[in-house]
C-alpha cells in the first residue's frame, strides 16, 4: 500500500448563515477552490456561493421512475398472461388499465429510491470519518455553527488564509490534517 | 416603494376583447336560429370553458389565502381580476334558457328524450327527476352564482381597499374568510359540473366528475395566470416585478395539476371500466371505441403524457417565452378535453364533428369575459401595493 499524503483544510466558523454565504462567495471570487460549507440545516444560497453545478439527482430520479414503470408493466404482463393466466370477470388477460395503479406506485417507489440512494451516493455518504472531525469546535456545525472549509497544502503556512477568513468575519479559525478517503 | 401607478385600462386590449366577444355572441345567436342543436352544445362548451377558469381562479385565491402564502402576493391582483369576471357569466348563463331542451334529455319535451327511452336503465331517469328538473336546476344556478359573486367581490373589495389604507387588518380578514369559503366553492363547482356537463347524459353518473371538471379548470386558470403574468409588461403592469422564481413556481403548478388532472381522470375511468355495469359503461364505450377513440388518444397523450415529460424541464419553466407556449398549449388541450366531454352527447356515434359556432361561442364568451375583467381592473393597481407581505413576495427566491 503506497504512502498517502495527508490532506489539510482550513476551517472557519461564522456566527450567522448570511456571514457564511457572503464569506464563501468572496473566498470563491478570490480563487479558492474545493471549498465546502457545513450548517445545522439547509443553507439558502449555499450552492450558489460555492458555485456548484446543477444537481444530478433529478436525472437519477427520472431514471428510477422510468425503471419502476418498465418493471411494473413487464412484471404484470408476464404474471397475467404467461405465468398465471386467470380470467377475471371476462376481462382480457392483457388489461392495461388495471395495471396502472401498480405501475404508478412502483414508479414513485423507484423514483424515491433513486433520490434517496442517488443523494447518498453523490454526497459520498455514509462517511463515518473525516479529518474535519478532529477539530473539537467543529461539532457546533450540527447544532448552531456555520462552517466553511478550504483545502490547504499540508505543511505550508496557513496564516494568510486564516487572516483573510478572520477579516471576512470568521469567529473561529483552525487547521486540520488527516487522511481523506 | 415603486413608481408603479394605477392601471389606466388601456383600451388596446379591452376594446378588441369586447368587440370580438360581441361579434362572436351575435354570430352564435345567428347560428342558434340556423341550427339550434349544434349551437346549444357549442355555447355550452364556450360557457363552461370560461366560467370554469374564473371560478377556479377564485378557488386558487382562497387556497393561497388559507395557506397564508406570501410568494404569490405579487400575482394576487391578477387572480382577483380573473375571479371578478364571474358576474358576466351570471348573465351569459341566461342564454341557456332556450337551449335547455336541445342540451338535456331530462327536460320535458326535449327532442333528445328518445335517447334514453327503451334502454335497460331508463327507470333511473324517473328516479333522478327530483333533482333534474327545470325549477330546481334554476334554483341551483342562482345559488352557485350567489356564492361565487359574493366570495369574489368580498375578497376583491378588501384587497383593493387595502391598496388605499394598507395595514394588517384587511389581510387578516381575507385570510379568515377564505378557508370558510372553500367548502362552498368546492360544493358549488362540483354540482355545477353535474348540472352543466354530467346531466347531458342523465343516466350516467360519476361522483368524481366535479373534481374532473375542477382539475381541468384549475389547470387552465394557472395557464391564464401565467400568460397574464408573462404578457403584463409595460407601464404600470406587474409583470416586470415577477422574478424567475415566481415563473418557475407557476410552471411547477401547471406541471402538478397536469398530473392531478390525469390522476382524477384515470380514477374516474378505472372504476367505470373495471365495474363494467350497464348504466356507467356506455359513456366510456362511446368514447373508447369507434370514431371518438382518436380524440381520447389525443387527450391521453396531448393532455398528459407530452406535457408531463416536457414540463419536467426546469429551464422550460423558468423562461417566460417557453412557459407561455406551454400554458397556451394546455389551454388548447383543456378546450379539447371539454369538447370530448360535451360533444359526444350531441353527435354520438357520428364521431367528432365540427360546427362553426364552436369557434364563435368560444370567442364570444371568452372575449366578453376577458373584456369585462379588464374593465373591472381599470383604476386599480395591478398588484396589491400595500399588502404587508408584498415586499417578501417581491424578493422571493425559491428554496
Amino acid at each position: 500500500m503506497e504512502a498517502k499524503v495527508l490532506d489539510s483544510w482550513v476551517l472557519a466558523e461564522f456566527a450567522t448563515p448570511e456571514a457564511l454565504v457572503s464569506a464563501t462567495q468572496q473566498m470563491r471570487e478570490k480563487g479558492f477552490q474545493g471549498m465546502d460549507t457545513y450548517s445545522p440545516y439547509p443553507l439558502h444560497g449555499g450552492s450558489e456561493a460555492l458555485g456548484l453545478p446543477p444537481s444530478r439527482v433529478p436525472f437519477i430520479a427520472l431514471g428510477g421512475g422510468l425503471t419502476g414503470m418498465v418493471t411494473a408493466l413487464t412484471m404484470q404482463t408476464w404474471m397475467n398472461t404467461i405465468d398465471y393466466p386467470l380470467n377475471v370477470g371476462g376481462r382480457p388477460l392483457l388489461s392495461l388499465p388495471a395495471w396502472v395503479p401498480i405501475t404508478f406506485e412502483l414508479s414513485v417507489l423507484f423514483a424515491a429510491f433513486g433520490i434517496f440512494f442517488g443523494l447518498l451516493g453523490l454526497s459520498k455518504l455514509p462517511q463515518p470519518y473525516h479529518p474535519a472531525f478532529e477539530s473539537e469546535e467543529f461539532r457546533s456545525a450540527s447544532t448552531h455553527g456555520y462552517w466553511l472549509s478550504i483545502p490547504h497544502p499540508t505543511g505550508t503556512d496557513a496564516a494568510d488564509v486564516k487572516n483573510q477568513l478572520t477579516a471576512l468575519g470568521a469567529t473561529h479559525v483552525t487547521v486540520v490534517s488527516g487522511e481523506n478517503e | 416603494m415603486t413608481a408603479m401607478e394605477r392601471y389606466t385600462g388601456t383600451p388596446k386590449l379591452m376594446v378588441p376583447a369586447f368587440g370580438l366577444g360581441v361579434v362572436g355572441l351575435v354570430l352564435t345567436a345567428v347560428g342558434f336560429f340556423m341550427n339550434p342543436e349544434a349551437t346549444s352544445f357549442s355555447y355550452l362548451l364556450g360557457f363552461t370553458y370560461w366560467v370554469g377558469i374564473s371560478v377556479a381562479a377564485l378557488i386558487m385565491l382562497c387556497i393561497f389565502h388559507t395557506a397564508k402564502a406570501k410568494w404569490p402576493i405579487v400575482l394576487r391582483r391578477a387572480m382577483e381580476t380573473i375571479s371578478i369576471a364571474v358576474p358576466v357569466f351570471a348573465v351569459l348563463i341566461l342564454a341557456l334558457i332556450p337551449m335547455m331542451k336541445y342540451l338535456y334529455p331530462w327536460v320535458d319535451g326535449s327532442p333528445l328524450a328518445a335517447h334514453i327511452h327503451g334502454i335497460e336503465v331508463e327507470h333511473l331517469a324517473h328516479k333522478k327527476a327530483h333533482y333534474l328538473n327545470l325549477g330546481f336546476f334554476a334554483v341551483r344556478q342562482v345559488i352557485y352564482f350567489a356564492v361565487w359573486i359574493f366570495v369574489s367581490h368580498r375578497l376583491y373589495g378588501w384587497s383593493t381597499q387595502q391598496d388605499d389604507v394598507g395595514g394588517l387588518e384587511l389581510t387578516v380578514k381575507q385570510r379568515k374568510f377564505s378557508p370558510g369559503a372553500l367548502p362552498f366553492l368546492a360544493l358549488t363547482i362540483t354540482f355545477a359540473a353535474f348540472d352543466w356537463l354530467m346531466s347531458l347524459t342523465p343516466l350516467w353518473q360519476s361522483t368524481i366528475f366535479g373534481a374532473y371538471y375542477f382539475a381541468g379548470s384549475f389547470l387552465a386558470a394557472f395557464c391564464v395566470l401565467t400568460l397574464a403574468t408573462v404578457r403584463a409588461q409595460g407601464k404600470d403592469l406587474y409583470g416586470s416585478l415577477v422574478k424567475t422564481s415566481h415563473l418557475h413556481n407557476l410552471g411547477k403548478l401547471i406541471f402538478a395539476f397536469t398530473a392531478f388532472w390525469a390522476y382524477i381522470g384515470f380514477s374516474q375511468f378505472l372504476l367505470v371500466w373495471i365495474a363494467n355495469i350497464p348504466e356507467e359503461a356506455p359513456w366510456y364505450g362511446l368514447r373508447m371505441y369507434g370514431p371518438w377513440r382518436s380524440v381520447s388518444i389525443v387527450i391521453f397523450f396531448g393532455h398528459f403524457v407530452l406535457p408531463f415529460f416536457t414540463l419536467l424541464s426546469r429551464k422550460l419553466k423558468e423562461k417566460p417565452g417557453t412557459l407561455a407556449v406551454a400554458a397556451t398549449y394546455m389551454l388548447l388541450m383543456h378546450a379539447v378535453d371539454l369538447y370530448w366531454l360535451i360533444w359526444p352527447a350531441f353527435s354520438g356515434e357520428a364521431g367528432p364533428t365540427f360546427h362553426w359556432t364552436i369557434l364563435t361561442a368560444f370567442v364570444g364568451v371568452g372575449g366578453v369575459s376577458v373584456g369585462y375583467a379588464l374593465f373591472r381592473a381599470r383604476g386599480r393597481y395591478t398588484f396589491p401595493v400595500k399588502d404587508p407581505y408584498i415586499a417578501e413576495s417581491l424578493r422571493y427566491v425559491q428554496p
